[in-house]
């Protein structure tokens, strides 16, 4: 076995250490040690993508010395080391973007609590992408929880406490549901790794006994991690929750923390219940109707807000329902679709949230509208990044979401019965999108008459619109050569199989 | 229906509480009860995996008397689900009361609308 | 083909520079800073662009493909005649517009922002032109409406911040409903690149042929929004007159006909024998003729000059959408006729009105009474220019209707054969009714007038030397039309 086959393991258990290590740090030292392990993690995340397209094969990696059906199993394709990848650059990125409010946010002694935080959160998250053990990813996705309740909370003011209470409550019934799938599911085929589940899965349905609990199992898992990456009906603790928390935070949670329950959630379809038998029963009918619900919804909701930051947040809901449609799909091209539309919305909402801290910033603080006339022409940089990220949300070419919008429909044009309700409602989502992106990048271009607040410029703030920088090329590397990036997202699903 | 019903009672005790716990996770105001159900749903699912481990006229996975014969054991693996899980229910349980000690604190009531109103209140 | 990609990318380029170099001044600093600068480095790229531009349309070649958006969806450039046709008006209304605006713009402030967006307006008009494919125009179609907006609503109020919103709803609806029927032109070409002859795999016709009839009538709806068709016309008499006056001359006379380009190249890949005879050329010939009726009743009715202009505007679109859905080649060539000459009339007539607010600050039709005797130049210009609006010989105006209303006769369409050539007949009529006045009541104002209140406001020369350009480039169309109709001829046969 090639020492690169490590890495997946070495990473979670870095980040999880280093979490621990931070507890006993000071808060300079703790932030360093959060961005090395952050950077050595994409290393080594990136060493492994770069491995694992040479050889062209995924791996599956023993936890202790114990075979198949006993151990405890990582496994790692294309896709996994990919999503690791891109989760590093984003969680980098958007601490890197938020360092500077935090002292403003967090009490000056907790602040190494935070790294603490964002260290267990990665290692949940990866965790969450490599394990190949339904019990373990139960296990990882309450860490995730209590870490990203942490991160939402660590800012104390009441409403993020309340928002946090609110979140916790609607994670718990999610991980409820989840757990009680996974012990149906356990009952039924006498296994917890994905694999094993899996050939038991084809057996069940081959004998045509225990069909009903087998899709009662599916469906408490779908609903379970669905209410976690809230999906519409279930969306009530995100406004808040985004809306409220440390930039850094709201960042890393709309763009990472419901990904994570969402790449479980792609794992289980393919890993544990297999594709075709999981588009074979009504549960794709039901996400896909969710799905679009969520896309008007959010965006209706997003329309009325007058809160930048919550409508950055309800504009994730719209997001997260074109995710689901791709799910609902019920085919390759949809899930594709899918899964570059998660990297897509990570790299453009948090790129959002960092350059709305930018505008409010140069507002007096205020994050309503009104007060941000104007505010592109104060904080040039987080203007020219709000731009791009709105009209990647809007869909206009050369941005990443023009691609992710594209591939839906191609998608979309293959399926002949969702064919025009999946078309016609990301055309009205498209309008609806631009109609308050734009309305608000009209509103901060838009220049006041006589502003009594600073202006901040390049040089007040350089790592801040460094960061922005990198995140505007990262959505314009992602709208204008995505072919690259579909094709591995590609070869990783073939790889699940 | 019904003979099976009878049969697997605990599976079906397990799924009654689990609703239990879990409407009232869901629909109760009061913090203190939000948990209670969190716990009872919780309790629901172990239950559930216990039920599911145990085989009848078995004993636990012990090795006495210098028998292992896997025929006299119950299945161990459900016994190790369960208190991984304990674990993990414990700890969230102790954020959530800290939780709400938080909120306590702050706003004098366990009540979670009317905490709302009250930040509605403060306009923030 | 160095020369194309240097048309496109060196106004964008230079626009980009503009917008971050001279922004607007914030509060405390020095207000219009280096303003000759300004003009100086907009006044260059204008010139360069255009003369990049004119060399660009004399290359020939195969066209080539820029890079790829995704595996099959390359963005791909190739000069036609089509686009030859379009960006050679580009070419002449744009700077003409653009040294008009030197004067026009004077006392504006956040000048940087508006001369950025033009050049990039000129670097995207060029690559709409250029664009080889479906992909790559609906592109530049969509970048063509952000980077317009920022003009529409240049001034700011919240009457032109509302104005541009529409603009923009209006544009992305159809640019969206044009994006449908790609998704399905996509599923059904071998390939997206532009034809004249239909580019439907001959197995999808016979499949999906009457769905393949609803999607083409809703790309043609999608790309009719930009040209002002009837059902979705209102952004027009919205968006035209909040906008400075050269901005809505571009508008009027490149922008919408982005609308008219896209309906061209549409028309081309599902092809006129896919279409002709069917339910989606009736229902198609009825919006157009709706159109040109209502939009000249409108005008007619319109107190305010360049509202009016915009009901006209709308109205003389479907003249050219009218000669486009009689899928005829007379009535093509009186098409592309009338795009040349509308395009060059219009911007006349929008700089005219410019001339007028700028120098009296009069808006309304009723207050121009005598305008011509103190503006001689503009009023006689717009005059001429109204001449060829309407059609009368020898403007360009009068031979682009001729060809349209033979053709027409000519296509033996049941009913619109002849219903079309009277509608045309009645609009110019109402062309007449609602443009010769000005210029009656304007050099003949009549006994009423105190002459003693006269005073000369000829603009500077600025502003009538463009306006005089475009003027006779309108009249001289119409007097030596026999190499464009060459050119038409060819582009109709996919050349």
């Amino acid at each position: 076995m090639n020492f690169i086959c490590n890495f997946p393991f070495f990473s979670i258990l870095l980040s999880l250490f280093s979490g621990t290590i931070c507890s006993v740090l000071p808060a300079k030292a703790a932030k360093i040690v959060n961005r090395v392990v952050i950077i050595v993690i994409g290393l080594m995340s990136a060493v492994l993508l770069l491995y694992l397209l040479s050889t062209g094969e995924s791996f599956i990696y023993w936890m202790g010395h114990f075979p198949a059906p006993w151990g405890n199993e990582i496994r790692a394709g294309v896709l996994e080391a990919g999503m690791a990848l891109f989760f590093c650059i984003i969680m980098y990125l958007s601490m890197a973007g938020g360092a500077h409010k935090l002292p403003g946010e967090v009490v000056e002694s907790k602040h190494n609590l935070y790294y603490i935080l964002v260290n267990l959160l990665l290692s949940s998250l990866l965790a969450l992408v490599y394990t190949n053990d339904m019990f373990t990813a139960y296990v990882f996705v309450e860490i995730n929880t209590i870490s990203a309740c942490g991160l939402i909370m660590i800012r104390q003011v009441g409403r993020t406490i309340e928002a946090a209470v609110r979140y916790m409550i609607m994670s718990l019934l999610g991980s409820g549901l989840l757990l009680f799938g996974l012990c149906i599911m356990y009952d039924l085929t006498g296994h917890l790794l994905m694999s094993n589940i899996k050939e038991s899965v084809g057996l069940i349905m081959a004998n045509g006994e225990y069909q009903i609990p087998l899709i009662v199992s599916v469906a408490l898992m779908c609903i379970g991690l669905c209410i976690k990456s809230a999906l519409f009906p279930f969306h009530a603790w995100l406004p808040d929750a985004y809306g409220y928390s440390t930039v850094s935070s709201a960042a890393i949670l709309s763009s990472l923390v419901s990904k994570g329950y969402i790449f479980l959630l792609i794992k289980i379809i393919y890993r544990v219940i297999g594709f075709d038998i999981f588009n074979s029963t009504r549960i794709i009918d039901v996400l896909f109707v969710f799905g679009l619900m969520g896309m008007i919804f959010g965006s209706l909701s997003a329309i009325k807000e007058n809160d930048i930051r919550r409508m950055i947040a309800f504009s994730s809901v719209a997001q997260i329902g074109y995710i689901y449609m791709g799910f609902g799909m019920g085919t390759q091209a949809g899930m594709v679709a899918s899964i570059f539309h998660i990297l897509s919305h990570a790299a453009t909402k948090s790129l959002l949230f960092i350059a709305a801290i930018g505008l409010t910033d140069v507002s007096g603080g205020s994050r309503k509208l009104n007060d941000l006339t104007g505010a592109a022409y104060r904080n040039k940089w987080a203007g020219a990044a709000f731009t791009v990220g709105s009209l990647s949300m809007v869909g206009i070419p050369l941005f990443s979401g023009f691609i992710s919008k594209l591939l839906f429909a191609q998608a979309a044009v293959q399926v002949e019965g969702k064919m025009l309700a999946s078309l016609i409602v990301l055309g009205i989502s498209t309008v609806l999108n631009a109609v308050y992106f734009m309305k608000t990048v009209i509103r901060i271009y838009t220049s006041a008459a006589d502003t009594p607040y600073m202006s901040i410029t390049f040089r007040d703030r350089k790592p801040y619109t460094v960061t922005l920088v990198c995140f505007i090329l990262l959505n314009i590397i992602l709208g204008v050569s995505s072919q690259p990036v579909v094709d591995m997202i590609g070869q990783g699903l073939a790889m699940f199989a | 229906m019904g003979p099976n019903l009878f049969t697997n009672y605990g599976e079906a005790v397990s799924a009654i509480l689990f609703c239990i716990g879990f409407t009232n996770l869901l629909l109760q105001t009061n913090l203190i009860k939000k948990i209670i159900g969190l716990n009872i749903m919780d309790s629901a699912i172990y239950l559930f995996l216990a039920e599911k481990g145990y085989i009848a006229g078995r004993i636990a996975p012990i090795v006495v008397n210098g028998v292992t014969s896997t025929e006299r054991y119950i299945n161990p693996i459900p016994s190790g689900l369960v208190l991984t899980g304990i674990v993990v229910s414990v700890s969230v349980t102790a954020l959530m009361l800290s939780l709400t000690i938080r909120l306590y604190t702050r706003y004098h009531t366990l009540d979670l609308d009317e905490i709302s109103t009250q930040l509605k209140k403060e306009g923030k | 083909m160095y020369f194309i990609l240097l048309s496109i990318f060196f106004p964008i380029l230079a626009g980009l520079f503009l917008l971050i170099h001279y922004r607007t001044p914030l509060s405390g600093e020095k207000k219009n800073a280096g303003r000759k600068s300004l003009l100086l480095l907009t006044g260059c790229s204008l010139v360069i662009t255009a003369v990049f531009v004119v060399i660009a349309l004399f290359c020939e070649g195969e066209g080539f493909i820029l890079f790829y958006l995704t595996k099959d969806l390359p963005i791909y450039f190739r000069i036609d005649n089509v686009g030859r046709l379009f960006s050679a008006l580009a070419v002449i209304v744009i700077p003409c517009a653009g040294f008009f605006s030197f004067e026009y713009m004077k006392h504006e402030e956040r000048e940087g922002r508006y001369y950025g967006f033009y050049l990039l307006v000129f670097g995207v008009l060029n690559a709409l032109c250029f664009s080889g494919n479906l992909i790559t125009f609906y592109l530049f179609f969509e970048l063509l409406t952000m980077s317009s907006m920022p003009l529409v609503l240049h001034s700011g109020s919240k009457e032109a911040v509302m104005a541009g919103l529409k603009y923009l709803f209006y544009s992305l609806c159809g640019a969206y409903a044009a994006l449908f029927g790609i998704y399905f032109l996509y599923r059904n070409c071998d390939s997206l690149t532009f034809t004249v002859d239909g580019a439907l795999r001959a197995s999808a016709i016979t499949e999906h042929g009457t769905f393949l009839l609803a999607v083409a009538f809703i790309m043609l709806l999608g790309f009719g929004v930009k040209a002002g068709m009837f059902p979705m016309h209102a952004w027009l008499p919205t968006a035209h007159p909040v906008a400075p006056a050269p901005a809505s001359a571009v508008l009027s006379a490149l922008i919408v006909k982005a609308g008219v380009l896209a309906v061209i190249r549409v028309l081309g890949m599902f092809g006129r024998d896919f279409l002709k005879g069917t339910w989606v050329q009736t229902a198609w010939l009825c919006l157009t003729l709706i159109t040109v009726f209502m939009g000249s009743l409108l005008a007619y009715r319109e107190p305010v000059l360049k509202k009016r202009l915009a009901y006209s505007t709308v109205s003389q679109l479907s003249y050219i959408l009218f000669g486009l859905a009689v899928m005829d080649e007379t009535a093509f060539v009186g098409s592309f006729l009338h795009i040349l000459a509308h395009g060059f009339i219009k911007a006349a007539l929008f700089l005219c009105a410019g001339a007028i607010i700028y120098k009296t600050g009069k808006t309304r039709v009723e207050e121009m009474r005598g305008i011509g005797k103190e503006m001689p130049v503009t009023m006689w210009c717009f005059t001429i220019a109204s001449l060829g609006l309407i059609g009368i010989p020898p403007t360009g105006g009068f031979l682009s209707k001729w060809y349209l209303a033979l053709g027409s006769l000519n296509s033996g369409i049941p009913v619109f054969d002849v219903l079309g050539p009277v509608i045309l007949l009645v609009s110019a009529l109402l062309t007449a009714g609602y443009l010769l006045p000005l210029s009656i009541h304007g050099f003949f104002p009549g006994a009423a007038y105190d002459y003693g209140s006269l005073q000369k406001r000829e603009p500077c020369k600025l502003m009538t030397v463009p306006i005089s350009i475009l003027t006779t480039l309108s009249v001289l169309i119409g007097i030596f039309p026999h190499l464009i109709i060459a050119v038409i001829h060819m582009a109709a046969a996919g050349r």
